[in-house]
């Protein structure tokens, strides 16, 4: 068997007396989709802040690649090639389309005292960070103010840049939502292709359709909790799951 | 024929303009708020008066053990200033002035009450440094600090900062360590501070606690304000107009203080890009005239 990449083992994340996320196990393999479920609150987002290095778990540990990154701060685990998206998103709104995906290019520089002089912008920068948009979808927008851009744009930005910085693993964060019908295939097409290119991907989801078709396993969390964990067609059947989303129960049949 | 009065605003407008320049950094470039900034600038002058007077070192060897003590000290202030909020940050920085300030007043060594006198003109190809040659001097200290400041503005740090000033968890999740980067500000801004204290303290040759107090720091941010946080030249516009304005209505010398508050009040209110910023209403009104032209 593969060894994993990621291993999440009984993490957990309190804030007070909340239980936000409750000793948490998961594995994530190479080249794989990874999809999290579960209702609003369920701890999802708390724990893609766990991986990235925003919060300190109050327990637990997380494995990337035989190193234990538990509480290293957000850029460390940056550089170690994990990019994130942010469900509420975070431009750097003055800075143009492709400014946003400059500063991403310059992982590699910002730590080290004697790089972070060098000029910006260089001719091959530009051409690799204009790739990226191209392959996002973002190019003619390149030269646009990102604080300009409707939401849909936005998200993709996102994408744009945690593909920079994940060279290995991208967490997105519902890069799907509040996006138009005819969006959403472009965008499951694009991560199929992030995927296929070689990096494994963790995504959270509210929208069923999407992540029964891209995900090759599926764990769902509920109050903090991990309740389920399977194929997309074991998931679907779970009674815990169904439960966990009571009174939307249409949105687990999927055709 | 230039009046020595005249060369004397000059020298002083560049001397001021090299410690707004290295506010500018701290303020503008990572968007930390100080209102501490002539406490460097006083350390940056007593060190190089010690060093001098009582080490008996010439300017030259001083300067660069000047500027690294600057920004060291910015460096250990610093530390723990950034980790706190934005708010707490005013508070804190101008706690530090008042400290240094107090420091410079209260301990012997520093000169006490007294302050530092005799402190030795800058000697350069054996020309003892004054009037006009110093002033070129001084003038020469802000160039290389403005191409400083314009090289950094075309660097990856400056996207950094860029970064970190508007989204800063996106930031780190980009690589940028906001801390560090802070620090990095910090020292810069804090050895310019330095630099500037140095040649104020060798034109003066005697200096003395109150030169470097808070109402000192409000006029450098005044002044950075005015011209334009965060350009490259306003810096520069804002110390040359805040120089010079006080001379021409000597009525205002008295009342520096106030105007400067004032102004610093209003700018922000109204004009918070300043002169050169974003949105600047005279940079507005020239671009249409000279369009109409
Ligand atoms: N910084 C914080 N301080 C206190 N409570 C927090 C904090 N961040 C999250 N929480 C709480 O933790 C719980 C889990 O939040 P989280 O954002 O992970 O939910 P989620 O599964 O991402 O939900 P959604 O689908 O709405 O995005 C929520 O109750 C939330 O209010
Ligand atoms: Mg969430």
């Amino acid at each position: 068997m593969v060894a994993p990449i990621l291993t999440v083992n009984g993490i957990s994340k309190h804030f007070g007396g909340l239980k936000a996320v409750e000793n948490v196990d998961f594995q994530v393999f190479p080249g794989e989709i990874l999809g999290i479920l579960g209702p609003n609150g369920a701890g999802k987002t708390v724990l893609f802040n766990m991986i990235s290095g925003v919060y300190r778990p109050t327990e637990g540990t997380i494995d990337f690649r035989g190193e234990r990154i538990e509480g290293l701060p957000s850029h460390l685990v940056a550089r170690k090639g994990i990019g994130r998206t942010f469900q509420i998103v975070k431009p750097f709104t003055s800075l143009t389309v492709l400014q946003n995906v400059l500063v991403a290019k310059g992982i590699m520089k910002y730590g080290h005292l004697s790089r972070i002089w060098g000029p910006w912008g260089s001719r091959k920068d530009i051409n690799e960070a204009k790739e990226i948009l191209e392959r996002v979808g973002l190019i003619e927008l390149a030269d646009r103010k990102a604080g300009l851009l409707p939401l849909g744009n936005l998200r993709r930005l996102e994408i744009a840049r945690a593909l920079v910085v994940g060279h290995t693993m991208l967490l997105l964060d519902e890069s799907f939502s509040g996006l138009r019908h005819e969006e959403i295939g472009r965008l499951e097409a694009l991560i199929r292709d992030i995927r296929d290119s070689g990096r494994t991907i963790i995504l959270i989801e509210h929208n069923m359709r999407v992540t029964m078709r891209l995900c090759s396993r599926i764990i769902v969390l509920d109050h903090g909790r991990k309740i389920a964990e399977g194929e997309p067609k074991d998931i679907q059947k779970n009674e815990l799951v169904i439960e966990a989303y009571l009174g939307r129960k249409g949105v687990l049949d999927v055709p | 024929m230039l009046s020595s009065y005249a060369i004397t605003i000059g020298t002083i407008i560049v001397i001021q303009a090299i410690a707004v320049c290295g506010l500018n950094v701290i303020v503008g470039f990572a968007g930390q708020i100080s209102l501490g900034h002539a406490a460097f600038f006083g350390i940056g002058a007593y060190t190089s008066a010690i060093l001098t007077v009582k080490a008996g070192l010439s300017f030259w060897t001083a300067l660069p053990i000047v500027i690294a003590i600057g920004g060291l000290i910015g460096l250990m202030l610093g530390l723990p200033s950034i980790r706190v909020r934005e708010d707490f940050l005013a508070i804190t920085t101008i706690g530090i002035n008042f400290i240094v300030e107090a420091l410079f007043r209260y301990i012997p060594f520093f000169g006490g009450a007294l302050g530092i006198g005799g402190i030795p003109r800058i000697m350069l190809f054996d020309i003892r440094m004054k009037g006009i040659p110093f002033f070129f001097l001084c003038l020469f200290f802000l160039c290389i600090v403005i191409l400083i400041c314009w090289w950094f503005t075309r660097s990856w740090a400056s996207l950094a900062f860029y970064a970190i000033r508007e989204e800063e968890t996106a930031a780190s999740a980009m690589g940028i360590s906001p801390v560090r980067f802070k620090l990095l500000a910090f020292v810069m801004g804090t050895s310019m501070a330095a630099l500037s204290g140095s040649l104020y303290a060798h034109y003066m040759q005697f200096i003395n606690a109150g030169d470097f107090s808070f109402p000192v720091s409000v006029g450098f941010l005044s002044m950075l304000v005015l011209g334009g946080i965060g350009t490259i030249w306003g810096p520069v516009i804002g110390t040359v107009i805040l120089g010079v304005l006080p001379e021409l209505f000597r009525p205002l010398v008295d009342y520096r203080i106030l105007f400067y508050t004032l102004l610093l009040l209003v700018m922000i209110r109204f004009q918070p890009g300043g002169l050169l910023g974003e949105k600047s209403l005279v940079k507005n009104i020239l671009s249409r005239t000279f369009k109409r032209c």
